[in-house]
Parts: C-alpha cells; structure tokens; sequence
C-alpha cells in the first residue's frame, strides 16, 4: 500500500509518500510525477513516513532526477531506517539531494 | 482365528460332582475341534484337587485352554498350584456401570465416560476387547516415554457384556465441550490443538513399535478402489503408494473429544489408534471429523461434537492454519485437498462396510463423498506436501501473497525487523523478475519455498520455476559510482539482492531455474 499526498503551489511541487514504493505501487507514483514533471521546477518528495523500497521505485526516483537535473530542482526529504540505507548501497545518496 | 467355546463353571467342583463335570465338558467340547476353550470361572466359589485333575486333563487335550472371570478366592487355589504358570488365568473383572453416565468421548473403538469426578471409563465396541486394551496401555505408555502427555489406564473391569479400561481424569474438559460452551476460546482453542499435533508429529517412534497408517491406508484405497469409476481407483491406489514410509507418530482419531485440558494441561486420550506415518494420514480423518462427516447432513457434527458445522468448519481451518504456520489461503486448500482425499476415501468405505448405502439418505451421502473424491482425484498430483512452500502463477499481483507468505516464516522465527524488510526487498526483485523473464508471453507458476535452519539461526528461500533458462547473476553490477545522468535505470534489483542478502545462488537444474537467498539472522 501506498499514500500519495501531492501539494501543488505554482511550479513546485511536494509528494508525500506513506507505505511502501514497490513494483505494484511504484507505477502509480510514477503516474502522478509524469503528470507534473514537464512543467515542474521544483520537486520534493517527502519519504518521512515511506517503510519499504525495491528497485522499482528507485527507477522512479532515478528517472525523476535525470529530468529534474536539466529542468530545476529535487529534494528528497526525511529518508530515514531502511530507506536511507538502500539509498546508501545503491549509491543513491550520491545521485538524490537528500535533505 | 479359531472360534471360542466359552464353557461355564460354578458352584463347588470336588470329587463329589468332578466326574460329571468332567463329562459334561467333553460332551459340549465334542465336535467342536480347533476351537479354542476358555473356562468362564465368573460362578466358580470353590476348586478341589479333584477339580483341578479335570482341568489338567482338558488341558492335555486342548493346549490354549484359558480360564477367564476367576475370583480372588479360586485365584489363590490355582496361583498356590502353579495352574496361573501352566495356562492363562485371568481374574475377574470389577463391574463398573455406565448408565446415567456422561459421555465424554467417542472414538472408533470406544466410548468414554465419567464414572466419578476423578475417573473415566473407555468402553470398547469390541466385546472381546482385553487384546485392545492391553493394545491402547502399551502405545499410550510409549506415548508418555516418548514426550506425549497422556492418561494411561490404571484398571480393567466390566462394563455389561464389554470391557472398560478406567483412567485417572480429574477436572478434565475436551475441547469439544470448551468449543461448544465458550466460542470466544475458538483462536485458543486452535493454538492449543495446533501445538500438540505439531508434537505429536514433531515425535519420532522406534522402528516397529507402532501400526503403520500408510499400510492401513493402501488397505482402505484397494478396498474402495473397487467402488470408483475406470481409472479413478488406480489413481487413488497410486497416490497413496506414493506417500513416503515416515516414522513419525500420528494419533489416528485427532478431533476435539479427544484433545483434554486438564488443570491447564493438555493431554490426550483414546490412544488405540496411535501409529507412524505422514500427516497426510491425520489430517484425512481431522477433516471427517470437523467437516467431511457432517457435509450431507450438517446436524451430524452437533451430535458428535456438541458444536455446529460452522464452528465446526471454522476451527478446522484456524487449527490448519496454525499447524502449518500460514494463514495463506491458496496452500490451506492445497492441504485440504489432499486431506479430503483420505478423509473421503474412509468414510466411503466406512459406509459401505456398515451398509449405510442401503438407505436413500446413506446412499446419496456417499454419492456426495464419491462425486467429490473423483473431482479431487483428476487435479490432485500428490499427497504429500510442504508446510513451508508455497506454488503460484507468476505475475506481479501475487507479489503481495509471496512476500505474506515468507514473512509469515520469518515472524514464527523471530526474525528481526530489518533484516524481515531486507528479505523482503529480496524477494520482490527475485519474484518480479521471474514473472518478467520466465514465461513471457505465455504463463507459468513459480514455487517460493522457506526454510529456517538453526544455529547460526539463518533463512533461505529459494524460487523455483520451469521457464527459459535464466540465471539473473550473471549480469554484471551497476556502477553505484556513476552520476544521475549517466546511470542506467535497471539492473538496481539483482544487485540489491546480492548486498542485502549473505548469499545467492543460481542453477538450472531438472528443468527448473533454482535461485537461492541466504540470510543469516
């Protein structure tokens, strides 16, 4: 399962995410991102309260960032316990802006 | 075996009336040659030497000769003269009434009741039952050796024409009587069973100590074999064939009148059935007894049980779930699939021995058992089966059952919750690509099996599927070095796998793509 929360305010943009971002919800995410990405200029993605990740949705994530690095910004909010630590083997905490 | 001649002494033998005796013994023995002579000394008061000559020459004449129903008085006489060394002497009996008695339990053999607050009574169908009984105190005296709580009788009486074995039970409920009196004890209930059952099976027997169930089993298909339609029957002979020998114990009739609390300890009673086998052999009969007995006429079971089919169901399924560790639905049914089949399969015999298909209703009721043991028959593969492994279609929405299943496994061993996360992870990238890359297009099943292994605690799960050949490890790593722009999306999953996991392994072998995770815990 897996709670999206998108607040809009021009061109930023802020996804709070809860649950869990695997294969059967990672498509979702990746749904309501492609929605906004070709006007965004500032993206954040609150992982406060997100308990689980695979690699489906740091796909997500990764496609996320290659756009927003030509187009503004990406900040990936509260990554913390196991999200933070798959970011670590992964070498995502050097792709992502972590905050 | 040879028939008996049981023949009658009372009163008074001395040399007075020995002649007569004597010849009214020949006279009703004549004629009957090879049948086995048993004196019934239940009205003897008194033997003289001259009586004892009588039966030292009935003796020559008739080697098995036994005396039966002796009292403690003429007990002592042949005691003092060596007759209890020659032959077999059996005391008689204390007699123990019933009536008014409540019924405690019932059994194949058996009835039980209360006699007193502090004691019960098995009573056996059997009229001739001091063979059994000396049967159920050997295998529930092995039972308590070996670990299983359980009453063993303390003495032997009559109960009208029958035998008794009497028992200690003091303050003792069944689990039939908790079920039908207190519901909300239901989940308890299931736990408790669930246990002892795991015990009971979990118990291994000495090699020939106890009756083997698969060889009753074969018994009992060969028999209905015969009832079947073309093919059907040999199905059900080569299923049961293909059970493996086990040497675990099996109770035999484990339902709920059986299974006693007493003083916050369970035990069990009506141990005659005691034997070695698979489980397969249990489950069959725990499903008659919940379900398959009770599913033409769905008051049988309150008749029995003293709760409803509902209840009845419903405690057969939680019990099953606790017993195999998963409340997963798909492999409940695939072990009550295979439980049907050997409950069936009884109850079809049992009604044609017992000419229940004499009657309309016993008729259709064995039409019902038989219409469904043949749908069962043509999907079922095997009666054996794996508690911890679990068969399924390949496609991302059974991902959720797959990671449920695994995680049921890893919180029965108490695995922490990260390294319950990481396996997690594991097993999502392994199962996902095996629905990508095993079939496509076309569809297929993977099977996911658990394993915990103790010292050093760890856990494998290990993925089997029959698609193209395929070894996901052979790809090499990512560059995690790399910036945003220049990593690739993919290949993140196996490489996730190999650094959350303490080892993976790939084979193709016998057909199948075997992947294997280790976790050490």
């Amino acid at each position: 399962m897996l709670n999206i929360t998108k607040t809009a305010e021009g061109k930023k943009f802020c996804f709070a995410l809860d649950g869990s971002l695997n294969t059967n919800t990672a498509d979702e995410f990746e749904k309501q991102l492609r929605e906004i990405l070709p006007e965004a200029e500032e993206l954040y993605i609150d992982l406060k309260d997100l308990t689980y990740i695979s690699s489906a949705g740091l796909r997500v994530l990764l496609s996320a960032q290659k756009q927003m690095s030509r187009q503004g910004v990406m900040k990936v909010k509260n990554a913390g316990g196991f999200i933070l630590e798959t970011f670590e083997i992964t070498g995502f905490t050097e792709i992502l802006d972590l905050e | 075996m040879p028939d008996k001649l049981i023949l009658p002494l009372s009163g008074h033998i001395d040399s007075n009336n020995s002649a007569q005796i004597e010849s009214e013994l020949h006279e009703k023995i004549a004629g009957t040659e090879g049948a086995l002579v048993v004196l019934d000394a239940g009205k003897l008061e008194y033997i003289s030497s001259a009586g004892l000559r009588v039966i030292l020459r009935l003796k020559k004449t008739n080697p098995d000769l036994s005396i039966i129903n002796v009292s403690s008085e003429v007990y002592e006489i042949l005691d003092m003269t060596g007759f209890t060394e020659m032959m077999t002497v059996e005391k008689a009996y204390r007699i123990v009434s019933v009536e008014g008695c409540e019924e405690i339990g019932r059994g194949a053999n058996g009835t039980i009741y209360r006699i007193d607050q502090d004691n019960v009574v098995k009573v056996y169908n059997n009229a001739d039952a001091l063979e059994d009984i000396r049967h159920e105190r050997e295998v529930a005296k092995l039972a308590l050796i070996l670990g299983i709580p359980t009453a063993i009788s303390y003495d032997v009486v009559r109960v009208g024409d029958s035998y008794g074995s009497v028992f200690e039970l003091l303050n003792a409920s069944s689990f039939s009587k908790i079920l039908s009196r207190e519901p909300e004890k239901l989940d308890w209930c299931a736990r408790e069973y669930a246990a002892m059952l795991k015990k009971i099976h979990g118990t291994l027997v000495p090699a020939g100590k106890l009756p083997d169930m698969r060889e009753k089993a074969l018994e009992c298909a060969r028999f209905v074999k015969d009832h079947l339609p073309d093919g059907y029957g040999d199905r059900l002979v080569s299923l049961v064939e293909a059970v493996p020998h086990d040497d675990h114990m099996i109770h035999g009739d484990y339902h709920t009148k059986n299974v006693e609390l007493q003083n916050d300890e369970v035990l069990l009673i009506d141990m005659d059935t005691l034997s070695v086998g698979h489980p397969i052999f249990e489950l069959g009969p725990m499903y008659n007894s919940f379900i398959g007995f009770s599913e033409y006429d769905h008051d049988t079971i309150l008749k029995f049980q003293g709760f409803d089919h509902v209840t009845g169901r419903l405690f057969w399924r939680r019990a099953l779930a606790e017993y195999l560790g998963t409340k997963n639905e798909r492999k409940l049914n695939e072990i009550e699939d295979k439980a049907r089949i050997i409950g069936y399969m009884r109850l079809i015999r049992r009604s044609i021995r017992r000419g229940c298909i004499q009657t309309d209703e016993g008729r259709q009721e064995a039409e019902l058992w038989t219409k469904e043991l043949i749908g069962l028959l043509g999907r079922v593969d095997t009666l054996t089966f794996n508690a911890n492994e679990i068969e399924l279609e390949a496609q991302p929405g059974n991902l959720a059952e797959v990671q449920e299943f695994v995680d049921e496994h890893l919180r029965a061993a108490g695995c922490p919750e990260k390294a319950k996360m990481q396996i997690d992870v594991a097993v999502e990238e392994i199962f996902i690509n095996i629905t990508s890359y095993a079939y496509t297009p076309d569809k297929g099943n993977a099977a996911v099996r658990v394993e915990i292994s103790e010292a050093p605690v760890s856990v494998t799960v290990t993925f089997l599927d029959h698609g193209v050949p395929y070894d996901p490890l052979s790809k090499a790593d990512p560059d995690v070095t790399l910036s945003a722009e220049q990593r690739q999306i993919g290949g993140l999953g196996i490489f996730m796998t190999k650094k959350l996991m303490d080892g993976v392994e790939y084979e193709y072998k016998d057909g199948q793509n075997i992947l294997k995770l280790k976790k050490n815990l």
